[in-house]
């Protein structure tokens, strides 16, 4: 038998390379990464050193200082329908701006959530009329800019339709429409925590009866009627209540140029918080609407199958997918109201952004004030993203 | 089927013979398009009835029918002595009657196994939490799988889905249940699970109507065997007359096609 | 017995969609009342404004809206470059139909005229009549001039760039074509902005300079023309930003993100009131830019970080086994980004891209408020105080007006962007 010839031997240095034959360090993947990076931020530090120096030069030309010290000096200026004199000090003022924009932002989020749900719903509603009436508003609302919105709310509607004080429109002698702010009924005579103790307990007890209710139901098999028993528990507290503190309501009433009574809303924030609310809840009526037909037809189906009502399928099947959908850009509309609430520094509203600009404008500095106001935006934004995304995955629907 | 096993699922009591579904001259339109044109059938009860045909003949469209997922346009359809038509209570009643397992299950995502069985019970049945949850878990182990209870329907396999699809259509103890081709989306080392499934409650005296492709069911566990081809029915027969000396020239084309 | 069908009676659609029950029935009633009422109150403010005179004043200021104070004599220069314009969007969308035939996946071969016709005027129908009722408007005879000239251009320039678009052309004459196309739009605007370039007409030739610096731009043109020149320069800026994202580079990465998030968080108005005031620190003496330019360079950073999270997404759409036939056919990380994943990136997020581009248009509205550049806006807020309208509270015609055209433009390309959608059959969930 002729002998095969035997395979080549594989020697060590045929297969890893000598310590002497490394890659050459001009074509070494790792080398290279490493001075894109380098070269990337050589660019970056010149152009940020580049802009510096202009900063730098420019503000010492002109004298303007570039530190935060101007926060302690005083405002002087006033802010209409807050406490606040032009003898204290900024900070002070920024204070108030940041609350003012908290306040618009948390009423309006709360609002435009309720009308967009309302509308959202409308536009698949099986009543002609509604729908099409849901649609319109969107189809024209969505293709506006909120600028114009809040003009016509404030030129058009604050300034031109609401009468004058002196004529104002008192509808059911309950409210005091004027252009000089709207009074709405409010308490007196008792402290507001202690109404706010008894509106704690109500809901405490909404709360403990909607689950007592939640096991009967679970132990006989019957509707539990839980939010409706408890809801209406809820108001017996606020009555009972009422009358035990010996509450009474101030309903607010015309006194020469002032509104005597009652509360007074500013005409601003409203103006402001209309046309936010109106703008937003045409965004949220289209996430509400997509996010309800995003969820497959098998699953009404379904549910159709097994004999559940219209009823009960909306809210043990279709919503509760539907709600899960919707969380990301729901949480997306809220935080471009938070940001577009700065449009009420052109409309007399002294939220943040107007704080920071009369600010400037009376002599301070004007890169770190708005440095600073910008910076309580982007905080107010995390916040707000850090809540949207518990929620996102709190309900996040569990898979492999 | 005349062995009656005794398992949860036998419910039907009335002699095998009376019908419980009737369609009589049904005919279904989609816009101009006739997805059903004079369809008479009837089934009688514990009858298992298997349909099949080419895809776009309206055994889909038939089935939806009877529990009113579509609405015929003309003819009439009675549900175990119910008119089926726009009344509502009627709607309702004969939806509790009839179960359906749908082709991409359908079971609720956010739910887990047990909530998604015990949901209808609960909620129209109006069965008490405990009494659902223990009925529940006895369906459970009839398809074999009561260690996913707590589980959510995303972290079972498709097998197990569509069985849990088929306990959660036997929770509300119908009368007829529906099948619209079951096993389609399932991966084939699974769909022997649930085939095995639907045999148990066949020999259970279950009525049947099942839309398949799966033809070694229809032969093992059919009584009759329905083909449908163009929206019409063609051919209707036992398993053996069906597979071995089918009448028609269409039956004997879609046959030649698929075996 | 049977039930025979019957095509749904009036009667029937009137009882199934109005008054399916009797909570139904009082929400038809209401909600319907409530719509006639505003659409009768609607047309009555429309109608009597003609009637008694209080649309005058967009009458008279229609000039200054649209075009701010743009010389009269000189308003040939913008006729012409619309002109061109019109050619140029002519051009290439008779390219992308040509291309279409080509690859047969043209969605007008067959049709015919009527229906061609017929879609066409549901789509632009609005835009065209609004146009309409705006030339109806003008005195003289420029205006009509100018819009029928680019009307004829824009369909001159569709039947060339069809003729171009089905044909193969050797790789050299494409490339002339795309520096050629690229060029005409920057051509147009040094055009506009530069004294030096003769005007078309002898007539109107002036020893005066007749361009209009790009500084004093204003009226509904600024919001045009800002909103087009920030998206166009945003693009290259956001989607090197978008690669910097998804690269595994820390340095890279951590500053995309930073300039991202830090963007994202903040206001658009609160951007512009700071460039308003701070921009001039940034840069040495000589450079300190007009209120214009501060726009859009700020409309430019805005939006650079919009479409970088726009082109991420896009990205992310791609599948992974894409990329990796490239690098298994042996291309660079370079090619196949450009090659392969890019193409397949930004065709996904197209109208993402639209709705960014619509969204940028109806904010350069914050720019009048915040830098005080008269933009269609502010302009129309302004007319009401001449002493011709003031104190008649014609506010709110103006702000109608105002709110049409920027509606008529928003919803036109909101839905051509949806049709967009369906045609390439990429829609977001």
């Amino acid at each position: 038998m002729a002998a095969s010839p035997s395979p080549p031997k594989l020697t060590s240095s045929m297969t890893t390379p000598t310590p002497e034959q490394r890659v050459p360090f001009w074509r070494n993947v790792s080398f290279l990464k490493w001075l894109f990076q380098l070269v990337v931020f050589a660019i970056v530090a010149a152009v940020a050193i580049w802009l510096y120096n202009n900063f730098r030069n420019n503000t010492a030309e002109s004298g303007i200082p570039t530190n935060f010290n101007f926060l302690t000096n005083p405002a002087s200026f006033d802010i209409p329908g807050a406490d606040f004199a032009p003898t204290e000090r900024f900070q002070n003022a920024f204070v108030i701006g940041v609350l003012n924009t908290i306040r618009v932002s948390i009423v309006g989020i709360i609002l435009a959530t309720i009308l967009g749900i309302l509308i959202g719903i409308g536009r698949l509603s099986k009543n002609w009329v509604v729908r099409k009436i849901s649609t319109v508003y969107v189809e024209i609302i969505r293709n506006l800019p909120l600028l114009v919105i809040m003009t016509f709310t404030f030129l058009g509607v604050v300034l031109q339709l609401l009468p004058r004080i002196e004529n104002s429109w008192t509808p059911l002698d309950l409210l005091v429409i004027s252009n000089r702010g709207i009074g709405v009924p409010w308490y007196q005579d008792t402290s507001g925590l202690a109404l706010f103790l008894v509106l704690l307990v109500g809901l405490i007890g909404w709360w403990l009866i909607a689950r007592w209710r939640h096991r009967v139901s679970d132990r006989t098999g019957q509707p539990s009627h839980g939010g409706l028993i408890g809801g209406a528990f809820f108001l017996l507290v606020l009555v009972v209540g009422w009358l035990l503190l010996g509450a009474s309501f101030t309903t607010p009433v015309v006194d020469g140029r002032q509104i005597a009574g009652g509360i007074r809303v500013d005409p601003s924030f409203f103006a402001v918080l209309i046309a936010l609310v109106i703008y937003t809840a045409s965004h949220i009526a289209e996430i509400v609407r997509g996010s309800i037909q995003a969820v497959p037809a098998g699953q009404g189906e379904a549910a159709s199958a097994l004999a559940l009502s219209g009823f009960q399928r909306l809210w043990n099947v279709v919503l509760p997918q539907a709600m899960r959908i919707a969380i990301p850009p729901l949480g997306n509309q809220y935080l471009n109201l938070i940001k577009n609430s700065s449009l009420g520094a052109g409309f007399a509203y002294f939220e943040l952004t107007n704080v920071t600009q009369v600010t400037v404008g009376n002599g301070s500095p004007a890169v770190p004030a708005f440095f600073l106001a910008l910076v309580f935006y982007i905080a107010l934004s995390l916040i707000t993203s850090a809540f949207v995304n518990l929620a996102n995955r709190r309900f996040k629907l569990v898979e492999r | 089927m005349s062995d009656t096993s005794p398992s949860v699922f036998a419910d039907a009591t009335e002699g095998v013979g009376d019908s419980i579904i009737e369609l009589d001259h049904v005919d279904k339109f989609f816009g101009s398009f006739q997805a059903l044109s004079d369809i008479n059938l009837r089934i009688g009860r514990q009858e298992v009835v298997v349909v099949i045909g080419p895809s776009g003949s309206g055994k889909s469209t038939m089935i939806r029918c009877i529990n009113r997922l579509e609405e015929h346009d003309n003819g009439r359809i009675v549900v175990d002595g119910i008119e089926l038509s726009a009344d509502v209570k009627n709607i309702q009643e004969i939806r509790r009657e009839t179960g359906m397992v749908f082709q991409q299950f359908n079971l609720f995502p956010h739910l887990t196994v047990l909530d998604n069985i015990t949901l209808a019970p609960k909620q129209v049945r109006r069965m008490p939490k405990k009494e659902a949850e223990e009925w529940g878990m006895d369906l459970l182990t009839q398809v074999k799988i009561p260690e996913q209870a707590k589980k959510y329907p995303g972290q079972l396999s498709g097998g197990q889905q569509q069985r849990v699809a088929i306990a959660r259509s036997l929770a509300m103890k119908p009368k007829v249940m529906l099948f619209d081709e079951p096993t389609s989306a399932l991966d084939p080392e699974m769909i022997g699970e649930v085939l095995d499934t639907m045999k148990d409650l066949a020999k259970g005296g279950m009525t049947m109507i099942v839309v398949t492709h799966e033809m070694g069911f229809a032969r093992e566990v059919a009584d009759r065997v329905v083909f449908m081809a163009d929206g019409q029915i063609v051919e209707v027969g036992t398993p053996q007359h069906f597979f071995e000396s089918p009448d028609e020239d269409r039956t004997k084309l879609f046959l030649s096609q698929i075996l | 017995m049977t039930t025979t069908v019957a095509k749904p009676s009036r009667v029937t659609w009137v009882r199934r969609n109005l008054f399916r029950t009797p909570l139904d029935g009082i929400l038809t009633i209401v909600f319907g009342s409530l719509g006639l009422y505003v659409i009768f109150r609607g047309v009555l403010f429309v109608a009597s404004g003609f009637v008694n005179g209080r649309w005058q004043i967009i009458d008279d200021n229609l000039k200054l809206l649209m075009v701010g104070l743009w010389p009269v004599q000189n308003l040939i220069r913008i006729g012409v470059s619309v002109a061109v314009l019109a050619l140029w969007a002519g051009v290439i969308g008779g390219v992308i139909a040509g291309r279409q035939k080509r690859r047969g996946t043209s969605s007008i071969e067959g049709l015919t005229a009527m229906q061609r016709a017929s879609d066409l005027t549901r789509r632009f129908g609005l835009v065209t009549a609004t146009l309409l009722l705006l030339l109806s408007l003008t005195d003289t005879a420029g205006p009509w001039i100018m819009v029928l000239s680019a009307f004829v251009a824009g369909v001159i320039g569709r039947v060339i760039g069809g003729w171009i678009g089905v044909r193969f052309l050797p790789i050299w004459v494409s490339r002339l074509f795309t520096v050629v196309m690229v060029a005409v739009p920057i051509g147009v605007f040094l055009y506009l902005t530069s004294p030096w370039l003769p005007d078309p007409l002898p007539a109107a030739r002036s020893s005066e300079p007749s361009a209009w610096p790009l500084a004093e731009w204003e009226g509904f043109m600024f919001n045009l023309t800002s909103a087009a020149a920030g998206i166009v320069l945003s693009f290259p800026i956001g989607l090197l930003l978008a690669l910097g994202r998804r690269s595994k580079l820390r340095l890279l990465q951590g500053i995309s993100i930073v300039y991202i998030e830090f963007v994202r968080g903040a206001p658009l108005y609160v951007l512009l009131l700071m460039a308003n005031v701070s921009l001039e620190f940034f840069v040495p003496e000589a450079l300190a830019p007009s209120r214009v330019v501060r726009a859009i360079v700020t409309f430019t950073l805005f939006t650079a970080a919009y479409i970088a999270e726009i082109v991420r997404g896009g990205l992310q759409s791609v599948p992974v086994g894409q990329e990796e036939a490239g690098k298994a056919l042996g291309l660079t990380p370079t090619k196949q980004m450009r090659l392969i994943v890019l193409p397949q990136a930004l065709r996904n997020v197209i109208p993402a891209q639209i709705g960014q581009f619509i969204s940028l248009f109806k904010d350069t509205t914050l720019a009048g408020l915040a830098l005080g550049i008269l933009d269609l806006l502010a302009g129309a807020t302004a007319i009401t105080q001449q002493p011709d309208f003031r104190g008649q509270g014609l506010i709110i015609e103006a702000l109608v007006f105002v709110g049409f055209l920027f509606w008529v433009g928003s919803f036109t390309m909101s839905r051509e962007s949806q049709r967009l959608e369906k045609k390439l059959g990429v829609g977001t969930r």
